[in-house]
């Protein structure tokens, strides 16, 4: 159907009436908190709430909206601390970027200066200390490509919700827990922040020194030491595990007797072929791929604080 | 008294003491919702169970609160948070804070691990340090059937406190215990025993942080202490043959504490520098289990290890913008483990004695460079070069069972390009090489085993490492948002021995996509191809050498919609599945394998989870959430049962002795219902 020149001409004015009208209600509505603002510097959070209502909700609620913390954006000028002096954009009737406002969750938005933001303040809390060397920072992430902050529940500061902001990048790991062996991610009781400190610079993020140490959080009877230590053990767990999920016992990278014997060769039953038995054996050269694998007779592969003779301790049977 | 009726007088306390603070809070104004409902599993989900206190088929108490109550005058928080407390992995925190002055939180939490397998068994004394393995065996099947299960009890209590402006005390402590019974083995016969968990982790952390202008440092100290109530398990045979008794060690009691201060300082607005310097000692002088028993410790063996452990890291950063366009953040990182446990001979004579103990130590150097340069257009170019020199303690030959290297040496580079501040498309592609190599290798030499010598260990291999990464955001309308990630890792391993791993690769496949099908309706939907595989060689015999490719393709996806179907019913349904399959090739060179060697079957997974939920106001601040859930989960995992190529026949624990089966259900299916009425305050 074609529409006449004269319903699009009807049609422009109405709308062109319409703005006009929104646009005097508007002005209407703030013109005495914009006089106010005039009188006594940048609008405040009041100003902002005409036309910004749910975000000022939220804001209120917020950590950040609590005046009686001479810390908070609320006691140091409200909503322009983070999104600058809004003067100009208030006199401009609003608008996205209108008046040089700053919005920190903006796609347009320089990472560093978003973040710059936040570090104002946050830059002393002892695990953003380091935020400038971190993988994240160097490769241009910024707090809110994870930080929601005008809402009343940041997903990322919920563990059974963290793991899906995570995903928003971390593509690999979202099939991993979903593993059948896996840490309890899925049920919000491991959330990545147990292990990555995603604002620090250690290696691998991890909120440790190492992933040994951090890995001790939760399994701190493998640290030893033992009498009979095993290498790999003492150096990272992420030799022989993965810890996000696998489809092996243990979280295993590879099935037993394949990952041992990426480091051991050997005569005899180390080397056994990977298949599983016919039938009930105590033949050390068939238990190598069924079961517990390797791990049947080598059970603690840990490490052993066993003095029995070295048929047992330095290999880890007892 | 049962488990149940334990932690439920255990809780008792601690919820009086929350009501009476929280009481009358509650009936003042507050903020939060509070869950009320009951659901029922239709069938045993022993592998999605696994976690989350539902295993069993049956009906569960579903109760969840969230109270917050907040004094805008005070700048006081009072909030009391549960979640799952109608579940045995049920949770509770309680905090009070007043914002920059002082807090302080009290948060418990139960983490249970059900063991998805049964196992049917004779052994006696499950749960205790002295277990019989029938002998004679069983006959397979005819055993009690045995769940093993896990549990952890954290209790976790922070303490924060304002000293001055810009100066917080932070204090932390966890105990945790842990109970249970883990699967296991006699350790030198295929036969098997549980382990006895009883134990206790404690972690404590208290800190001085200083903020003010360009200066910002923390200091304090961190502790943890490990605690078991049992060293030693007895396993013998029913017979009580004295030769039959076998001693299995456990991990003895542990402690650590570490005093650390790390600081940052702005030199310029443009200039930052940072710092870390951490010292820590952790020591295990345990009494040794089998120090006193009779043929299992020489009297001129020592009875103690006197392990010590000590941890030493150093770390230097500077970031800087020299130019609009241009960022650099460098870091040098110094880590030194030194295992300082005295090396002793404990097996004095028997059987390959002398045996001594092996401490590993370790020294990190680590540089890094990365820098940073913004093209026009809103493009940047991204540059780093990081070098990781590892030095090793290698262990004195006899009891070194595999090739070691004393130094290891890895650089890595990168490069990658992105594009950023735009509405429509944004992304990034990188790309990484990294170099590993070392020094020659010392081999154990073994008279008894040359073969030994021969293999490249997985970790101190040399390496090198090609690794591409690629994520792209693209939002050509509005209601449409795409993404694309795509990566490759390539290894490729090698050196002067003939045995070890040969090339590893790693790809990933993703799109997601969202759309806003109208103002009340919204799909999404992803789907992720990941395949992980791995070429090995091995030695099959003194003179033959296999070849090993063993590959794990996943494909998953993921469907979901959510919306308002009439002014106040909401719905949501969600379809997920992950699907795996494992391949092990193994060939021998020239040659087919033997009929006796039946190579190892694949392996297939496939997990369906299919959500549906509607929420109904029923009332101003209430409504009525439905949750219908329905899972499928499919496996030929042969593991513990051995489908091919023996048929459906559980495989069993020893020959004569033991008679051990472990069996899973290949196929669970399992529908939840739930419903729940929430209120708001």
């Amino acid at each position: 159907m074609q529409t006449s020149s004269r319903g699009r001409s009807l049609s422009r004015h109405f709308l062109l009436f319409s703005g006009a009208t929104l646009i005097l209600l508007v002005a209407t509505a703030i013109a005495p908190r914009l006089a106010s603002a005039q009188a006594g510097g940048p609008p405040g959070p009041e100003v902002c709430a005409a036309c910004h209502k749910a975000s000022y909700e939220t804001y209120i609620d917020h950590r950040h909206g609590m005046k009686a913390d001479a810390r908070t954006p609320a006691a140091r000028g409200g909503c322009v601390t983070c999104h600058g002096d809004g003067t100009a954009h208030v006199k401009a009737g609003g608008g996205r970027g209108v008046g040089g406002i700053i919005n920190p969750a903006s796609r347009t938005l320089e990472a560093s200066r978003k973040n710059g933001i936040c570090l104002t303040c946050h830059k002393g809390d002892p695990s953003r200390l380091h935020w400038l060397s971190s993988t994240h920072a160097v490769r241009d992430v910024s707090c809110t490509s994870c930080h929601k902050l005008h809402t009343a529940h940041d997903n990322v500061r919920d563990k059974l919700t963290q793991p899906d902001v995570c995903f928003a990048c971390h593509k690999e790991q979202r099939v991993q827990i979903n593993k059948p062996v896996r840490h309890p991610i899925l049920e919000g009781k491991v959330a990545c922040s147990d292990c990555h400190n995603v604002h620090g610079n250690n290696p691998k993020q991890m909120v440790r020194g190492s992933v040994v140490e951090t890995c001790y959080q939760c399994h701190l009877e493998k640290r030893g030491p033992f009498v009979h230590n095993h290498q790999p053990v003492t150096e990272d767990c992420t030799i022989c595990h993965q810890p996000h999920g696998t489809t092996i016992f243990s979280l295993l990278k590879s099935r037993p007797p394949f990952l041992c014997q990426d480091c051991h060769a050997s005569s005899g039953h180390p080397v056994q072929f990977a298949g599983p038995p016919t039938g009930r054996t105590t033949s050390p050269s068939q238990l190598g791929t069924v079961g517990r694998g390797c791990l049947n007779c080598h059970t603690n592969i840990h490490g052993s604080n066993s003095t029995q003779d070295s048929q047992t301790t330095g290999r880890f049977r007892r | 008294m049962s488990e149940k009726s334990r932690h439920f007088f255990r809780m008792t306390p601690l919820a009086a003491a929350l009501l009476a603070v929280y009481g009358p809070v509650l009936a003042q104004s507050t903020e939060g919702s509070l869950s009320v409902g009951a659901g029922t599993w239709s069938n045993d989900r022993p592998q999605t169970g696994v976690y989350d206190g539902m295993r069993d088929s049956g009906g569960y108490g579903l109760f969840d609160l969230d109270v917050v109550k907040r004094d805008e005058a005070t700048g006081t928080w009072l909030g009391l948070k549960g979640r799952n407390l109608g579940l045995d992995i049920r949770e509770i925190k309680a905090d009070w804070l007043r914002q920059g002055n002082i807090g302080v939180s009290l948060d418990y939490n139960r983490i249970v691990r059900d063991n998805p397998y049964v196992f049917n068994t004779g052994l006696v004394g499950i749960g205790t340090t002295t277990q019989l393995v029938p002998s004679p065996g069983i006959v397979p099947g005819t055993g009690s059937d045995v769940e093993l299960k896990t549990t952890r009890d954290r209790l976790t209590g922070k303490f924060y406190k304002n000293l001055a402006t810009g100066f917080d005390f932070n204090a932390s402590y966890r105990h945790e215990t842990k109970k249970g019974n883990r699967n296991w083995g006699r350790g030198g016969a295929p036969e098997f025993v549980v382990e006895p968990i009883d134990s206790t982790i404690e972690i404590g952390e208290a800190a001085l942080t200083f903020s003010r202008g360009a200066l910002q440092m923390t200091g304090g100290f961190y502790g943890t202490m490990y605690r078991t109530d049992n060293t030693l398990v007895t396993t013998s045979l029913t017979t009580l043959a004295p030769a039959t008794t076998y001693y299995l060690s456990l991990p003895l009691d542990n402690q650590s504490w570490e005093g650390f201060l790390n600081g940052g300082y702005n030199f310029t607005p443009t200039t930052r520098g940072t710092f870390k310097a951490s010292y820590s000692r952790a020591t295990q002088n345990e009494h040794l289990p089998t120090a006193d028993i009779p043929g299992l410790a020489s009297p001129l063996a020592p009875q103690n290890l006197n392990g010590r452990l000590d941890t030493t890291l150093l770390e230097a950063a500077l970031n800087s913008r020299p130019t609009r366009d241009l960022t650099i953040a460098a870091t040098a990182r110094y880590r030194e483990f030194d295992d300082k446990t005295p090396v002793q001979q404990y097996v004095v004579a028997g059987a390959g004695a002398p045996v001594y103990n092996t401490p590993f130590s370790y020294t990190n150097h680590i540089g890094k460079l990365d820098a940073t340069y913004r093209l026009p257009r809103s493009y940047s170019v991204l540059g780093g070069i990081e070098y990781n020199a590892q030095d090793r303690s290698v262990p004195s030959v006899g009891t070194l069972w595999v090739p070691f290297r004393e130094k290891l040496d890895e650089t890595t580079y990168r490069l990658g390009l992105s594009k950023s501040m735009s509405e429509t498309v944004n992304g990034s592609v990188r790309w990484e090489y990294a170099s590993r190599d070392g020094d020659d290798y010392t081999l154990p030499n073994n008279p008894a085993n040359p073969l030994q010598n021969n293999i490249n260990p997985l970790n101190i291999s040399d390496r090198t490492r090609n690794k591409w990464r690629a994520l792209v955001d693209w939002s050509p309308v509005d209601r449409l948002a795409l993404q694309f990630a795509f990566s490759d890792a390539r290894d490729d391993y090698e050196g002067p021995n003939s045995y070890g791993l040969q090339k590893g690769k790693a790809q990933n496949y993703t799109i997601d996509g969202s759309y806003q099908l109208s103002s009340s309706w919204q799909f999404h939907a992803w789907y992720s191809y990941d395949l992980n595989k791995a070429n090995e060689t091995t030695q099959q015999a003194a003179t033959v050498t296999k070849f090993n490719e063993l590959k794990e393709t996943d494909n998953s996806y993921g469907v979901g919609i959510k919306g308002t179907v009439f002014a106040k019913l909401k719905v949501g349904a969600n379809v997920e599945q992950f699907k795996t399959q494992n391949k092990y090739e193994q060939n021998i060179v020239g040659a087919t394998l033997p009929a006796t060697q039946v190579p190892t079957p694949d392996v297939n997974n496939r997990l369906t989870r299919i959500k549906f939920n509607a929420d109904y106001p029923v009332q101003k601040n209430g409504e009525v959430r439905l949750s219908v859930i329905h899972e499928k989960w499919k496996t030929d995992d042969w593991t513990w049962m051995m489908f091919p190529p023996g048929g459906p026949t559980p495989w069993a624990y020893g020959t004569a002795n033991d008679g051990t089966t472990v069996t899973s259900d290949p196929t669970q299916n399992s529908t939840f219902v739930g419903v729940r009425y929430v209120y708001k305050f």
